[in-house]
């Protein structure tokens, strides 16, 4: 765990907003993290949290309206916020490469499986036809994909959905990126497939050493996956640790929220869900976004933005409740219990 | 894929079938007969016209005759006014070339025109490349053929004279050609605006979509992923709008060869009519019912080569 210390991309003060006929819409507003080589960082967060625009940023495909206010996105020591779209193209695939959420629209309907996977190898590689099938071959391979030769000159409409993330999968795979962005790779697909992807992608990410940045709103998905857990709320992180803290000592209200509305095998009663809407980002709230939803929020919340209040040298979490003199508030019930159990579960797994 | 051409030849012949019927009924239903009095013709002679061609039987009738030379003798009946005693299926042998040259022509060079000028307004959608692209079209689609056919004739044959203002029947090689460009290029501008514009339309949304994306997150450049996955992708539909294209380009053939004095189908129609030569009349419209329904079985078969989930559609 000691060589994960070492940054391989760095996102500093970032802020997107996009222009829109209503108003200037700031979807990212200031987020700092850090991706560490070999990790897998989680960022969770609900729809409009600014999480897949802040990845988007990364690799310089946010659509035309999108305006970078201000931040720096750190790669090899270059700042990909001053990069030209020329400059990208030696980025994309090749250092940072991208899972979609939804296989079934991300692939060309009318193009072969196989050129699909072997052009960027052929354009940009420079690779031979036979060298290119061969490397898809050995990649459809690694993702699962029975029969290889046979599918290889299949169309995507012969494959099912968890197929067809595969190929996606693959395509990102293709040429040896370093860092994969996996922009909730299986919320399109059902359950028993969303398994057996995660499966792979941590497969994969172990065997070619990956570093992997993962975006969801599903806290479940993350929690077999991730070394350390972002959690992001109207175009702000939080709260930020390590997997085991996060799930464990979780101590934004936000994150307690999320955590409570999460079903697991042993909730009984009726399952928490967050009162109201997110904020609306043309106008954002002036003091912390989620002061309005939050059952526990003091009232320096509707005034002044919380800073980070470090927790240890992993764990910070942006909330007025940890300050000094913030009146003592303890997590939920239901939280407290579940937590409870899953520490005495593990307890007696491991005796 | 050979089965499916069979079936569908099939239905071309029973589609044609039922036009040919329908378009002996309504052109022989239309008022006043071919032979009438008033000319320079005695009772006597029109009345052994009409005995000879079977005018003077019922029309189901007539209906069985004309079948029965059609099927087996290939005799589509001879021409009653415009050329006398002519078979009509010379006259139209003599004038369909000169009309398909100019039709496909102004078609087929419509197409790619207005291809480049539908991917220069999908890529800089927005600017004033885009803008001024659209307000062309607008024009090119509102303004009917016969004007520009005018204004082509007075500014390009009359006034610089670069082009003969009509068409040369007696010329051969360049020259003939020289004179076809006008009402070529009349036919040629609502071609190209319909094809600019729905370009313009399918690519800006293809451009849009996931797949566009995965292609850029490969390391394509803007060019390559644009031309390798949008083009093709917004070609699909294109190959719809071809028919009522060419039906629209023959329509408006029908008014431009009259004003540039073309010996083509067009002109031919119209005097049919007026002169109540109904075989004639009959023998065009199948010609032109024929042309269309090739053009949509070409666009049919088409379809799956450019797209595999039609091709592959059959076959599990």
């Amino acid at each position: 765990m000691d060589k994960m210390n070492e940054p391989i991309l760095e996102v500093k003060n970032l802020r997107v907003s996009f222009k829109t006929y209503n108003g200037k819409v700031q979807a990212v507003r200031g987020v700092d993290f850090h991706l560490n080589k070999g990790e897998t960082l989680a960022i969770v967060g609900e729809s409009g949290s600014g999480k897949s625009v802040t990845t988007k940023a990364i690799l310089g495909i946010l659509s035309k309206n999108a305006i970078i206010e201000e931040g720096e996105i750190l790669y090899q020591g270059k700042d990909l916020t001053k990069f030209k779209e020329k400059d990208f193209y030696d980025i994309r695939g090749k250092e940072i490469s991208l899972i979609f959420q939804d296989p079934l629209s991300a692939l060309n309907p009318i193009m072969k499986i196989g050129k699909q996977i072997t052009e960027a190898l052929i354009l940009k590689e420079k690779m031979s036809k036979q060298e290119a099938k061969k490397r898809a071959l050995e990649l459809m391979k690694t993702v699962g994909i029975p029969q290889p030769e046979v599918r290889f000159n299949q169309y995507p409409f012969q494959f099912s959905g968890g197929m067809r993330q595969r190929i996606v999968i693959a395509i990102a795979l293709a040429s040896n990126a370093k860092i994969m962005i996996c922009d909730e790779p299986t919320t399109a697909l059902d359950v028993t497939i969303q398994a057996k992807i995660l499966d792979e992608i941590k497969e994969i990410k172990e065997k070619n050493d990956l570093s992997v940045i993962f975006i969801t709103h599903d806290l479940g998905v993350v929690a077999n996956m991730a070394d350390r857990i972002c959690v992001m709320y109207a175009g702000k992180i939080v709260e930020v640790g390590t997997s085991e803290e996060i799930f464990y000592s979780p101590a934004h209200p936000y994150t307690w929220a999320l955590l409570s509305s999460m079903p697991d095998l042993e909730t009984k009663d009726e399952l928490f869900s967050i009162p109201g809407t997110p904020p609306n980002m043309i106008f954002p709230p002036k003091g912390d976004a989620f002061a309005e939803r939050n059952q526990y929020a003091l009232e320096v919340d509707f005034e002044q933005e919380p800073p980070f209040f470090k927790l240890s040298d992993t764990h910070y979490a942006a909330t007025w409740l940890l300050h000094p003199n913030a009146p003592k508030v303890e997590m939920p019930d239901i939280l407290k219990n579940r937590i409870a159990r899953l520490r005495r579960e593990e307890a007696e797994s491991i005796g | 894929m050979v089965r499916y051409i069979i079936n569908r030849l099939i239905a071309l012949l029973i589609t044609l079938f039922i036009i040919i019927s329908i378009a002996f009924c309504v052109v022989r239903l239309m008022p006043g007969s071919v032979y009438e009095m008033g000319g320079d013709l005695s009772q006597t002679v029109i009345d052994a016209l009409n005995a000879k061609y079977h005018f003077n039987e019922p029309i189901i009738k007539q209906y069985g005759y004309y079948l029965e030379n059609i099927f087996f003798h290939w005799d589509w009946g001879n021409s009653a006014k415009i050329r006398p005693n002519v078979p009509v299926f010379e006259i139209l042998r003599d004038r369909i070339p000169i009309t398909l040259e100019i039709n496909l022509i102004s078609l087929f060079g419509a197409i790619p025109i207005g291809m480049v000028a539908g991917i220069l307004a999908a890529i800089k959608k927005n600017t004033i490349v885009d803008h001024i692209i659209s307000f062309m079209v607008v024009v090119f689609i509102s303004i009917p053929s016969f004007i520009f056919a005018t204004c082509l004739q007075y500014f390009f044959g009359f006034k610089t004279g670069s082009f003969p203002i009509i068409y040369d029947v007696s010329a051969t090689g360049t020259a003939r050609y020289a004179s076809m460009v006008l009402p070529i290029l009349a036919l040629a501008f609502d071609p190209i605006a319909r094809v600019a514009r729905y370009l313009r339309a399918e690519l800006a949304e293809t451009m849009n979509s996931e797949f566009m994306l995965l292609a850029k997150t490969k390391g394509l450049t803007y060019a390559q992923s644009t031309v390798r996955h949008g083009l093709r992708n917004s070609m699909v539909p294109l190959a719809n709008i071809i028919i009522p294209m060419f039906a629209n380009v023959l329509g408006g053939s029908l008014v431009v060869e009259t004003i540039f004095s073309i010996p083509g189908m067009g002109g031919l129609m119209v005097d049919s009519i007026n002169s109540s030569d109904h075989m004639l009349t009959v023998a065009i419209l199948v010609f032109y019912s024929l042309i269309s329904l090739i053009t949509i079985l070409i666009v049919d078969l088409s379809y799956g080569i450019i797209d595999p989930r039609v091709r592959m559609g059959g076959k599990k």
